[in-house]
């Protein structure tokens, strides 16, 4: 019996070896490339959806306080949201809780007053302030002092609130834009394609 | 013997391609998860919360309507019908419906009303809180970004959703005021909120001159303006002195016209509207805002309910002289009730306050005639009221009267109103003709609150006052001043609703 040797068991040649590596060195680069590649769209993306949910989070929170306000004063900036709300609820340190500390947590029946302005429905003597401002890379809410931060990102957001007063009501118009991290330009068209608007019309009779 | 098995190639092979599905299924898995939350955020519960609002707000309409009900058409405020869910009942002062479920969504609201308050003129004041609920479809979870640090909360802090449990029921009881606490599973995810409204009544006297229909007039020479009694008497010099502190009231004379037909003379210190018309600054001297869109509703006047009021039998009529002495003060719910059949074309009516231990009394008295009030001719009805009346002067015919003989000694104009009971018979066309007689510029003191009748104001008289009417007509240079007080005094003609509060607990 003659065992036949295989041509096709060889080695590779050495031009072979440097044609094959060079070869895969670029389709696994391909390769790498593309996932990164694909990864930073995905991150990209993500982020994007991420702050588009946080803007729609600062224009709900406005258009929320802004139906129940009294009164809406933007800055000269227009980054800046200052309004007064009903203090509809008892709080601890109010008189009726501390006459009835039970009280604190209840709803208040409102008073009934005319003045020089007609009819008014007072829930308390003083308001709740609201501010609404931008601190750092995140956007606040403070209630008479107690900062809550309701939206938070790298991307710049950045809310813009006009007031136009009427005869006896007012409106809120809300823009708010953010730079997306695949935006390398931080052109302002980049930003302005991210905008979201919205439009609130205080439900009370203005006052001031 | 020959090896050609190349069995171990393919396993790499396959080994690769398992490997490439492997780590695209993750790519591709983490992308859907993503996707997935995401759009149970936004497209879920976003889209709850917002609708809950929307149902929450329909209560307050459904309830609103109800309200106006107490006054348009009172037989039916606030009954059940056979209609679904939309029965009220009544327990302990407060009116409550059964949940109303309505839309491609399945939302779901429902209302509790109570009358928490009287003001001065009598009228009541509704509250109306509404909880609205929406279901909360998708994924029972919060959203990737409710925490967004440290003490810091994003989406539930503001969207406060009821997966399994109601938690305000749990927590602040069911009318949010701490009683009744209970842990309420509830059938699907939710989100529930809830809002607080004052339906106010609207009082007849918002303006110095409301017409539903036509307007003519005044002449030429003819003005109209305003002052606040409460301030100081009428003085014609402060509409123009703007430094003078009562100069912010003098600019309130405002002419309201439901339709486009609307012949301006005359000088008018306040706004004029217009239904469609076409005033301009040019073509009149108005020296307030000229809008012509701004479209107002009448509806007719119906006699209020009289159940509470103190019905006393003399006199019935009114004929030649006829004096009221009121048995008592009365209040402004319930004041002392006369019921006449009948007022003479030249009938005096004399209107006494209640004195008691020689103390005379703010005194309440109200007067239904049930046919015509004097006559547009001849002399006409003369009415008179004393310091301290305060009469409500109910007629279901025509009135005439000339403006000397409306006398009104209380020194107030809110002191004497007339409101025109609008005919059933829809063919009856009510008048009201005040003339200031023999071209004198006496003046008179009273509102008129008629949307039925037609209004004519003939010569020039000096009139402290409001009228709302159908058509309004007047060719004599009348001195018309409104005085800023009457915009809340009177009967409520309607509601609005004047404040709106969201519990966000």
């Amino acid at each position: 019996m003659k065992l036949k040797s295989s041509q096709s068991n060889a080695g590779f040649t050495l031009s072979e070896m440097l044609v094959s590596v060079s070869l895969s060195s670029i389709v696994l680069l391909a390769a790498i490339l593309s996932s990164v590649s694909l990864q930073k769209s995905f991150n990209a993306v993500d982020n994007y959806f991420t702050t588009h949910m946080q803007q729609i989070r600062i224009i709900d929170y406005l258009n929320r306080d802004v139906k129940r306000g009294l009164i809406v004063t933007t800055s000269v900036d227009l980054q800046s949201v200052t309004m007064s709300l009903p203090n509809y609820l008892i709080q601890s340190g109010d008189p009726e809780a501390i006459a009835n500390p039970s009280l604190v947590g209840t709803p208040r029946t409102p008073t009934i007053s005319y003045n020089t302005n007609g009819w008014q429905v007072n829930y308390s003597p003083s308001t709740t302030t609201v501010v609404y401002s931008i601190s750092g890379t995140s956007i606040t809410r403070t209630e008479n002092g107690v900062v809550t931060t309701i939206a938070s990102s790298t991307d710049q957001l950045v809310p813009s609130t006009t007031d136009v007063e009427q005869a006896n009501t007012e409106y809120a118009k809300t823009s708010v834009t953010f730079a997306p991290i695949f935006s390398s330009s931080g052109s302002a068209a980049t930003r302005t394609g991210t905008s979201l608007y919205g439009t609130a019309y205080l439900r009370n009779k203005r006052r001031g | 013997m020959r090896f050609t098995s190349l069995s171990g190639e393919r396993g790499n092979v396959l080994l690769c391609v398992l490997c490439t599905i492997l780590v695209v299924s993750i790519i591709g898995g983490n992308v859907l998860f993503n996707c997935m939350t995401r759009y149970n955020v936004a497209s879920s519960q976003v889209r709850s919360w917002k609708e809950s609002l929307d149902a929450a707000e329909t209560g307050g309409d459904i309830a609103y309507a109800e309200v106006r009900k107490t006054i348009l058409d009172p037989t039916h405020a606030f009954t059940g019908t056979s209609g679904k869910g939309s029965g009220w009942t009544y327990s302990g002062g407060v009116y409550t419906n059964s949940p109303v479920t309505y839309g491609n969504d399945s939302l779901t609201t429902s209302a509790r009303v109570d009358l928490f308050y009287y003001d001065a003129n009598g009228n009541p004041w509704y509250r109306v809180r509404t909880n609205g609920t929406a279901p909360v479809n998708g994924l029972k979870r919060v959203g990737m970004d409710d925490r967004m640090g440290p003490n810091n909360r994003g989406d539930s802090l503001l969207r406060k959703i009821d997966f399994n449990y109601d938690h305000f029921v749990a927590t602040y009881g069911p009318n949010g005021d701490g009683l009744n606490k209970a842990l309420v599973p509830v059938m699907r995810p939710q989100v529930t909120r809830r809002v607080e409204l004052i339906a106010a009544p609207i009082t007849p006297f918002e303006a110095a001159i409301k017409a539903g229909g036509t307007f003519y007039g005044l002449g030429s020479a003819a003005y109209i303006d305003s002052y606040r009694s409460s301030v100081g008497a009428y003085d014609a010099s402060v509409r123009f002195n703007p430094s003078d502190p009562r100069y912010v009231d003098a600019l309130s004379g405002t002419v309201e016209i439901n339709t486009s037909i609307a012949t301006i003379m005359g000088s008018i210190w306040g706004n004029l509207y217009t239904n469609g018309g076409a005033v301009t600054k040019k073509t009149s001297s108005i020296y307030g805002i000229i809008d012509n869109n701004v479209p107002f509703s009448l509806p007719p006047l119906y006699m209020p309910d009289t159940s509470g009021w103190s019905y006393v039998s003399t006199p019935s009529a009114v004929t030649g002289n006829t004096t009221i002495n009121p048995p008592a003060a009365g209040t402004p719910q319930s004041p002392n009730y006369y019921l006449m059949s009948s007022f003479s074309s030249s009938g005096n009516m004399t209107v006494n306050a209640y004195s008691n231990n020689g103390t005379v009394q703010d005194t309440y008295v109200a007067v239904h005639v049930t046919g015509d009030v004097g006559s547009a001719t001849g002399s006409g009805a003369t009415i008179t009221i004393a310091n301290h009346v305060h009469l409500e002067f109910y007629f279901d015919g025509n009135f005439g009267a000339k403006a000397t003989n409306i006398v009104n000694n209380t020194g107030y104009v809110g002191n004497l109103q007339f409101y025109g009971i609008s005919p059933t018979d829809p063919s009856v066309q009510q008048t009201i003709d005040l003339n200031s007689g023999s071209g004198s510029t006496a003046g008179f003191a009273a509102v008129f609150y008629a949307p039925s009748a037609n209004v004519t104001v003939n010569g020039g008289p000096d009139f402290i006052g409001s009228v709302v009417c159908k058509n309004f007509y007047a060719n004599g240079n009348v001195h018309w001043h409104y005085d800023r007080l009457l915009d809340g005094v009177g009967n409520a003609v309607d509601y609005r609703v004047i404040s709106y509060v969201e519990d966000t607990r």
